[in-house]
């Protein structure tokens, strides 16, 4: 998505993306990113938390105006609280083209 | 207190199992630079949609494929969609969460009541799911795909786009 970003942004159209993947974020280097460093599939955090929710959209929102350098990736400051690599273990070979 | 968690090594674990089945090496995109196009009004002024990537359709439309290859779908989705009018399908991350409340993935309500609050000026007609995980048709997607929805934010006069990988 972050190839999406970059065709959007050069076609005038400014973006922010909001990133759980830090160093896939890193290769693809989008115009602007926020890093969550929570689970795939909580990027804006866990249900019902909306004051949360709000945060992280009205961070992503500031880097329209704070960022100035091409492919800004700016670490949010909040912490998931659990270890999930379990997490990300069971999903991960769904992305890899054999599965499992 | 525990040690905050380093960010998971997505690359270096993807490598592993690619290797681990006989594949050979992903050819990752390595940008070294990237474009950046600055906002030509306030916040408070600009009009704001909203890209998800992570199988998310209305109830009322077709479930996504979970397991999606080379999928080019692309689904409008109206901006005043409610919350519990939505359905996902994705094996590539735990859906858990964004089916309880889709705004952990997808912050519909958010972004509305941002826009309700003068926060940000409008809310887009038109939300967007698709470019789900797995394109490798990469040529075709920077060429054609990911330009034509460029064109159809234009249509929106959208002044801006937030996207949210899964």
């Amino acid at each position: 998505m972050g190839l999406v970003a970059r065709v959007v942004e050069e076609a005038g159209i400014p973006t922010v993306l909001v990133s759980t993947g830090r160093d896939l974020t890193e290769l693809v280097l989008p115009p602007r990113s926020l890093f969550l460093n929570f689970p795939m599939g909580n990027p804006f955090g866990r249900p019902g938390d909306v004051g949360r929710q709000r945060q992280i959209l009205c961070d992503a929102l500031e880097l329209f105006e704070s960022v100035t350098e091409p492919g800004s990736i700016v670490d949010a400051p909040y912490e998931w609280g659990d270890d999930f690599t379990s997490v990300v273990d069971r999903t991960l070979g769904a992305m890899v083209p054999g599965g499992g | 207190m525990l040690k905050p968690m380093e960010p998971v090594r997505y690359v270096d674990r993807l490598n592993a199992r690619y290797a681990a089945q006989g594949f050979p090496p992903y050819r990752w995109t390595v940008n070294e630079e990237a474009p950046l196009t600055p906002l030509s009004k306030p916040l408070a002024d600009s009009r704001v949609t909203l890209l998800t990537s992570g199988g998310v359709s209305r109830a009322c439309d077709a479930a996504w494929d979970p397991d999606a290859r080379n999928d080019f779908r692309l689904d409008e989705i109206p901006a005043d969609t409610a919350a519990s009018a939505f359905q996902v399908h994705d094996s590539y991350y735990d859906v858990t969460a964004a089916r309880d409340d889709i705004n952990c993935v997808f912050p519909v309500d958010r972004l509305n009541e941002l826009a309700t609050e003068g926060v940000v000026g409008a809310i887009a007609p038109r939300l967007w799911s698709g470019f789900m995980g797995r394109i490798y048709k990469r040529t075709q997607l920077r060429d054609v795909i990911a330009p034509a929805w460029a064109e159809e934010l234009r249509l929106d006069d959208v002044d801006l786009a937030i996207l949210v990988p899964a």
